[in-house]
């Protein structure tokens, strides 16, 4: 009976595969936590706000000799951006986290002193340029930031 | 101390019963034991354990005053009034609810709200807001404390904000230890993102929310650690508050499946898991079947298929592990593979059913915005147009979180390294709401607790190793050649005490900073009740405007009763709570295509308008109007998307025809003809010619479009000017009804 069923599939030629279900290995955490790390500093640089409100990359004034110069920070208002600026301003965001990282690895175990120094005073480095970046960059967009107006 | 102290008498009252004749000398040598042990706990003072408690009893304390105090900032500027839109309607339902009583409330149709179509309040809206109001109102006045509903409303928000700090504490207590918690409450109680939906004043739902939201997830990782049915029950509860509160409970159902899931993926099975979801999902479905707005959508509507999809996954896996401990490894694999497929296929066929059928509603507008945030500004404009639905920038960020955005980061690193059950559950918690706060402004508030959290981890991480140096002594210098012994430690430095001090007060003066921050941003940007404008003069000196409220008021007294009013969706609430009157639309926007209505009268030209304005039964309009003051959020600025909505439902309003040949939007000369004849042109530049606004420009001059109007001098014929508040920002327009022979009277 079965060789009836099977004499119309007779010229056919079965290829000797062996498939198998590849077998995806789980990643480790620290591998997910950069995942989620890049995917923080490209949230936080308002890339939604990009991919919607599509706005320039760099913005443009033209000064009083008609030259046209950039303006890197849309000026008196929060809530729109260049593209440039919040990706300048997601690294910072980044860099303040890594500053805090950094010095969490500056109390491995592996490490001689020189260069737990260098660690712990990149890692303070970063977390003070980034703050104050931070500021510089909110002074720029916001004039009145931290004035007290009453 | 103290423990053994009352032991030891309960030893000296064992022994005194014990052996009655031997008196004298067995109640000597207790006595002594007593004695001593007194002395002890007088010597030392209060123990360790008590003063840390005294400490964070002072601590907490303090946090919860700071919550409260933090958010008066408008009640001490202007007065106990409460702001914005939306929260006029919640007052309104909450008085409606105190005077009227439960069932009538639960009953209530709404008829001067939407006419003519009314609006079924109580099967359309989130009770708990009001329930709880009116909770705290009857307690107060049953021991006589008699304060006014309207002081209740409005100082709501503040006590539950303390709450929250406290809830905030046990969660971050849960998930790490008692210092997190601290820091944790402490950063709460102050961070923008949460203070700007809970001042004084912003009577909301996401006021009570968000302490609803945080107590769930509180009790969920505590029914998780202990597997207990006690604490699921618990959660259900919380979730069953969280569902009457507000629509986010979405995140909930959602977020806690999502949890689940990655607990299986990752190899953290647990019989305590299964108790508390399957406890949390059949009680806390049935209890959300409860409220009426609510009803059969936990097991209808795609928001929450996924909480079902997992309880059926929770359900099959552990059958499978249970089966696999009863069978041999090959019966097993053949059984697995032939039942794990029947199942899912049954599975597949009955959600396909359920969704070809349509019994299985899709995501609603709202959700699905979401997910792909472009699809609302094509389909939907009324979603689009709502600022606070806008995408967030990077300012957005920082303003409301200010130095959490660095601490989130670093708070995810020490979960991750140390991941246990409870972490992880912070961490997707972290994840998801990062995504969802970049997607939609408004969605910050579900950030900023878990911002706090992660920030307190991060923070609470570092200050216990900084500290553990400054304890430690400095260390002799050891030459690297003479310790040969393996480094189980890391190497001290020579300067560890210096260091942990330099450390422990460089966080201090960052946490200083976030407080002066987060003050600042209260103060200046979330504390304006936007009922009451100021500005400040050239002297410094400060000018009010209180027109909103003169309209209404106005409204209310010189209008018949039944007058019903058009006006744009923003001010329905309002209107109908201050003036109460009749209003066309409101801010519920439930239905659209009313809104286009108004939308193509507001767009058209004046007679085009006034047949609409006659088959809707308008008496009379009202418009804002910030030309003359500077008030940006006008409805000249608002127009656009009255086209645009009018044009979503009638495709002869077509958005370019207000625009300039070149493309842009003006209202001066160059303005485009169907722009300068609309009625709310119209309405808004009525006798606007006659006024000079600014030294130095001709009569007419808009300071908001910063423009000469481009139609001066024109008569109204079929409206007539009612009202027009001090500053112009609100105008009332009454509608002249015909005569018997179809002219138009003025009556």
């Amino acid at each position: 009976m079965s060789d009836i069923t099977e004499l119309p599939f007779s010229f056919l030629r079965v290829p000797q595969m062996r498939l198998r279900t590849p077998n995806i290995p789980r990643p480790s955490p620290m591998v997910v936590f950069w995942l989620v790390f890049l995917s923080y500093f490209l949230v936080l640089s308002g890339i939604i706000y990009d991919m919607i409100v599509e706005p320039p990359s760099i913005g443009s004034t033209t000064d009083s000799n008609g030259n046209v110069r950039p303006v890197v920070f849309l000026q008196y208002r929060v809530n729109g951006q260049f593209i440039i600026e919040g990706l300048s301003a997601g690294a910072m965001f980044a860099m303040g986290g890594m500053g805090f990282i950094i010095l969490d690895k500056s109390n491995s175990k592996s490490l001689s002193i020189k260069n737990r120094y260098f660690l712990i005073m990149s890692g303070v480095l970063c977390i003070l340029i980034a703050y104050n970046l931070c500021l510089v960059f909110l002074r720029m967009k916001i004039p009145g930031y931290m004035v007290t107006s009453s | 101390g103290t423990l053994t102290w009352f032991n030891s008498l309960l030893g000296f009252h064992r022994v005194k019963m014990k052996t009655p004749t031997k008196e004298l000398n067995q109640v000597k040598v207790p006595a002594k034991i007593l004695v001593a042990d007194v002395k002890d706990v007088l010597e030392s003072g209060v123990s360790t354990e008590k003063q840390e408690y005294l400490l964070k009893l002072l601590i907490l304390s303090l946090i919860y005053l700071l919550a409260f105090s933090t958010r008066l900032f408008s009640v001490l500027r202007y007065e106990s009034v409460i702001h914005e839109f939306d929260p006029y309607f919640n007052y309104r339902s909450t008085k409606y609810l105190v005077n009227e009583g439960i069932y009538n409330f639960l009953n209530w149709f709404d008829q001067s709200a939407w006419y003519p179509l009314g609006r079924i309040v109580g099967g359309t809206i989130y009770p708990g807001l009001m329930a709880t109001a009116a909770a705290v109102y009857w307690v107060l006045h049953a021991v006589n404390i008699t304060v006014d509903i309207r002081n209740v409303c409005v100082l709501l928000a503040p006590w539950f904000a303390s709450n929250t700090a406290m809830v905030t504490y046990l969660f971050a207590k849960e998930i790490k230890d008692e210092s997190a918690g601290l820091i944790a409450a402490a950063f709460i109680a102050i961070v923008p993102g949460y203070i700007s939906r809970s001042v004084a004043g912003s009577y909301d739902n996401e006021g009570i929310a968000i302490f609803a939201l945080i107590l769930t997830y509180y009790l969920w990782v505590k029914a998780v650690k202990t597997g207990s049915l006690f604490w699921s029950a618990a959660c259900s509860l919380a979730y069953f508050y969280m569902v009457s509160a507000w629509g986010g409970y979405v995140f909930i159902i959602n977020l806690i499946p999502l949890y689940v899931l990655v607990m299986l993926l990752t190899g953290r099975y647990s019989s305590r898991l299964y108790t508390a979801y399957c406890t949390l999902y059949v009680l806390g479905t049935l209890l959300a079947m409860q409220i009426t707005f609510v009803g059969f959508q936990p097991v209808q509507s795609s928001e929450h298929m996924a909480a079902f999809g997992t309880f059926g996954i929770l359900q099959l896996f552990g059958a499978f592990n249970w089966v696999r401990s009863h069978m041999t490894p090959e019966n097993f694999s053949r059984f697995f593979k032939t039942t794990l497929l029947a199942i899912l296929a049954i599975a597949f066929a009955g959600f396909a059913i359920g969704v070809a059928t349509g019994y299985i509603s899709p995501w609603t507008g709202r959700f699905y915005s979401l997910f792909d945030p472009t699809w609302a500004k094509e389909n939907i404009p009324i979603i689009a147009s709502v600022s606070e639905h806008q995408p967030t920038t990077w300012a957005s960020f920082f303003f409301d979180l200010h130095i959490l955005t660095f601490l989130f980061p670093a708070g995810m690193y020490f979960c991750f390294s140390k991941l246990t059950d409870a972490n992880i559950f912070l961490i997707i918690y972290g994840i998801t709401a990062v995504y969802f706060a970049g997607v939609m402004v408004r969605l910050m508030l579900v950030l900023a607790p878990v911002a706090c959290v992660l920030g307190a981890y991060a923070v609470s991480c570092t200050l216990q190793t900084y500290a553990k140096h400054l304890k430690k002594p400095n260390p002799v210098v050891v030459s690297a050649s003479t310790s040969k012994r393996a480094v189980t430690v890391a190497q001290a430095l020579p300067v560890q005490r210096e260091l942990g001090a330099i450390m422990l007060s460089g966080i201090g003066i960052m946490l200083v900073l976030y407080a002066f921050h987060c003050t600042w941003v209260t103060s200046e940007a979330y504390s304006s009740p936007s009922i009451v404008l100021a500005a400040r003069q050239h002297d410094g000196s400060r000018l009010i405007f209180d027109d909103f409220r003169e309209a209404y008021r106005w409204l209310g007294q010189n209008t018949p009763d039944d007058a019903r009013i058009m006006s744009w969706w923003d001010y329905g609430y309002q209107i109908s709570a201050m003036g109460n009157r009749t209003v066309l639309v409101d801010n519920n926007t439930w239905n659209n295509s009313h809104i286009a209505q108004v939308g193509k009268a507001m767009a058209s030209p004046e007679d085009k308008a006034y047949e609409i304005m006659r088959a809707l039964d308008v008496d009379y309009v009202l418009v804002i109007f910030g030309g003359l003051t500077g008030y940006a959020s006008d409805d000249i600025n608002k127009f656009l998307w009255m086209v645009r909505i009018a044009g979503s439902t009638d495709p002869n309003i077509i958005e370019s025809n207000y625009y300039t040949p070149r493309g842009e939007f003006r209202i001066d000369k160059e303005g485009a003809p169907a722009m300068l004849n609309c009625l709310m042109y119209k309405l808004c530049y009525y006798r606007f010619s006659e006024v000079y606004t600014e030294q130095g420009r001709a009569p007419g001059y808009d300071r908001v479009r910063n423009a000469e109007i481009g139609n001066k001098g024109f008569k109204l014929e079929y409206l007539e000017e009612a009202f027009t508040s001090q500053h112009w920002l609100v105008r009332v327009y009454k509608v002249k009804t015909p005569d018997n022979r179809g002219g138009i009277v003025n009556l």
